[in-house]
């Protein structure tokens, strides 16, 4: 079913179970003396009842169906854990250099030479926070 | 003259060197990324957060109040010259892109500033006089009350902000589970953690706030391909006289909408400035040119714009409840800093408190003397194709989110949020009130436990309470006026379907 509002009840409800569901497993107790279960199952059970509701409202209201593009957030998704693994485990600096040649898949344009001139501006300013703000970036 | 005097202290405070350049600073940082598309206050704020750590508390405070005015005025130029809103100034897009196409855009720039200086004065006096006042209502809350009050903020929230109330309660409530994930205070349990260490304090702040506005905007910007044409034309800045008395009464309306809206739950610059400019529209002199490009039309609503993003501090200050997404990553920043917002603060922290009072106004001369001037430099901000401008953006999410802990795994749960903040952003959910859910979600759930302690399990406490009582009253108004709202809609849409339907059949 492509429809937005109907997906999104869908999604809300999927939410929902997953936290009430797990919640069960902790102590719940009662009102006058809840556990650590008690408040995460009131809440998941409100947030199904709005699932439900937003499921059931979708067949009334106009239907809009949902657009997404997966190219462009799989990209910039990619980027960043890239980022992430390359700093962990060489440095941060060819985690920036990875990062702006791969996110910039997903722009309009492609340039090399664009891409190593912000790259080599990326580093800058890293170097700059890290000596002038005092943060501590692993940065080789 | 009690409030006079506090002010004269707070002066004292804000005028010292060191805190006049970070209140300068965060004016010029805030205006700048408030200028870029796709970067509203709350990205801004969220981007720029991890950068004031290290800075001394008031100087550090002093500067996020800079950036988010900042951002917000920020936001209103690119919405006049060249009509890209963020959420925060839609309305600016009206009249103010109007008066562009007519070729009056220096005169719409002079116009939301003078104006926005106009309406941040009015409520920095509202601010300063509000305040304590409100503080000692502070104290009169108990657990109850401020259960109903969050409740209350959630629901206001949502209405505002998604214009739908079930969208926003829905994403409010999924903040509220994300906030339980981590050790549970009163018990030791870990919940929702998988298992995973970095998740035992909880999920970070950052992580879902640049997930969500900042990687996902950024998606949502790529997907669009919209290219921008930067803004070439001509600024003639000073307007003539007539033209300058046009400004004052729109002005000091909105001035005093703005600031009484940025005090009520789910209030904030937004609503304001609809309301302002409705306002406008219906007593104004020159009602009848207003949405064509007029100067009441630009005055209004960013006069309400800036007092309202000024009041909005009343109610996180003197009660110690942030009532918009905004305020709730100021309370972070507040909290981090080891200042727990709250009828106590005012008392506790003067210094604080009257400093960053008085840096507002220093920051709304600040920005009169950046924007208006040396507006046409700003704009040249434009001219950086977008191409270029993603990756650096993603690039200050990224060294935002690890320098809070100095933990890569911070940018690994970024990443999930971003596609979880996609996957809500073409789902027509706003984030928002997500935000405002995390950082009250533990808040609730401590008082919520408090009261039914002290009440031994009955929730009767909740209505028998005069604060609470009340409270929840106007929450039940709001629900019954939706649901009857939504069902009058329903039967308006049938209605005329029907009636297209019986011609055709005879």
């Amino acid at each position: 079913m492509n429809n937005r509002n109907f997906v999104r009840g869908m999604f809300l409800m999927a939410i929902a179970a997953l936290f009430g569901g797990v919640a069960t497993r902790y102590t719940v107790g009662t009102f006058g003396h809840s556990g650590p279960g008690l408040f995460p199952i009131m809440v998941s059970a409100f947030l199904f009842l709005i699932g439900l509701i937003t499921a059931v409202r979708s067949f009334f209201v106009e239907r809009l169906p949902v657009d997404y593009n997966v190219k462009n957030i799989a990209v910039i998704l990619a980027s960043l854990v890239g980022f992430a693994l390359i700093s962990e485990h060489l440095n941060m600096i060819l985690g920036i250099v990875f990062m702006v040649f791969v996110s910039t898949l997903a722009g309009t344009s492609y340039s090399v030479v664009r891409n190593i001139k912000i790259a080599i501006c990326l580093v800058a300013i890293a170097f700059a926070f890290k000596n002038l703000l005092g943060l501590n970036l692993p940065l080789y | 003259m009690d409030v006079l005097h506090n002010l004269s202290f707070g002066f004292e405070q804000a005028l010292t060197l060191q805190n006049l350049l970070y209140c300068a600073l965060g004016c010029t940082v805030g205006t700048l990324i408030g200028l870029l598309p796709g970067l509203g206050p709350l990205s801004t704020i969220s981007l720029l957060l991890p950068l004031t750590y290290s800075i001394p508390t008031g100087g550090a405070l002093i500067m996020l109040a800079g950036i988010y005015y900042g951002a917000q005025y920020g936001d209103s130029v690119s919405a006049i010259t060249m009509k890209i809103p963020h959420a925060s100034s839609i309305v600016a897009c009206i009249d103010g892109y109007q008066m562009t196409l007519k070729g009056k855009t220096g005169l719409a720039l002079f116009t939301a500033g003078l104006s926005s200086f106009i309406g941040g004065t009015v409520a920095i006096i509202v601010l300063s006089t509000m305040a304590p006042a409100l503080g000692e209502v502070g104290f009169l809350f108990g657990p109850a009350d401020y259960c109903a009050l969050m409740l209350l903020g959630f629901f206001c929230v949502s209405f505002v902000s998604a214009g739908s109330l079930l969208n926003g309660l829905a994403m409010a409530m999924v903040g509220v589970l994300l906030g339980v994930v981590g050790t549970d205070v009163n018990s030791g349990v870990a919940r929702y953690t998988m298992d995973l260490a970095f998740l035992q304090d909880g999920i970070g702040l950052i992580s879902i706030a640049l997930g969500c506005f900042g990687i996902a905007e950024v998606v949502k910007n790529l997907d669009n391909k919209n290219v921008l044409t930067p803004f070439n034309g001509k600024i003639k800045l000073m307007p003539t006289w007539p033209e300058f008395k046009r400004i004052w009464p729109s002005a000091l309306r909105g001035s005093v909408i703005g600031s009484i809206l940025g005090i009520l739950p789910g209030g904030g610059p937004t609503i304001a400035q609809f309301a302002a400019y409705a306002a406008d529209k219906k007593f104004s002199k020159y009602k009848h040119e207003i949405g064509t490009g007029c100067i009441e039309g630009v005055a209004g609503q960013a006069a309400a714009d800036e007092a309202a993003a000024r009041t909005s501090f009343i109610p996180l200050m003197a009660i110690g409840i942030p009532e918009n997404a905004v305020m709730a990553l100021m309370m972070a920043a507040f909290v981090v800093k080891g200042i727990q917002p709250g009828p106590n603060m005012i008392a506790t922290h003067p210094d604080l408190f009257w400093g960053l009072v008085a840096s507002m106004w220093i920051g709304n001369c600040f920005l009169l003397v950046l924007n208006v001037p040396l507006v046409r430099y700003w704009l040249s901000v434009f001219k950086i194709p977008y191409t270029v401008l993603f990756p650096a953006i993603m690039f200050f999410c990224c060294i935002g989110t690890f320098s809070i802990n100095n933990s890569i795994d911070d940018i690994y749960t970024t990443a999930v949020f971003g596609l979880i903040g996609y996957l809500f952003l073409r789902l027509d959910m706003e984030a928002a009130p997500l935000m405002l859910g995390f950082i009250l979600g533990p808040m609730l759930e401590e008082n919520f436990r408090r009261a039914m302690l002290l009440s031994r399990g009955d929730f009767g406490v909740f209505v028998s309470r005069p604060i609470s009582g009340t409270l929840l009253a106007v929450i039940a108004i709001v629900v019954v006026w939706q649901v009857v709202a939504f069902f009058r809609a329903v039967r308006k849409k049938s209605a005329p379907a029907i009636d297209a339907v019986v011609p055709t059949t005879s």
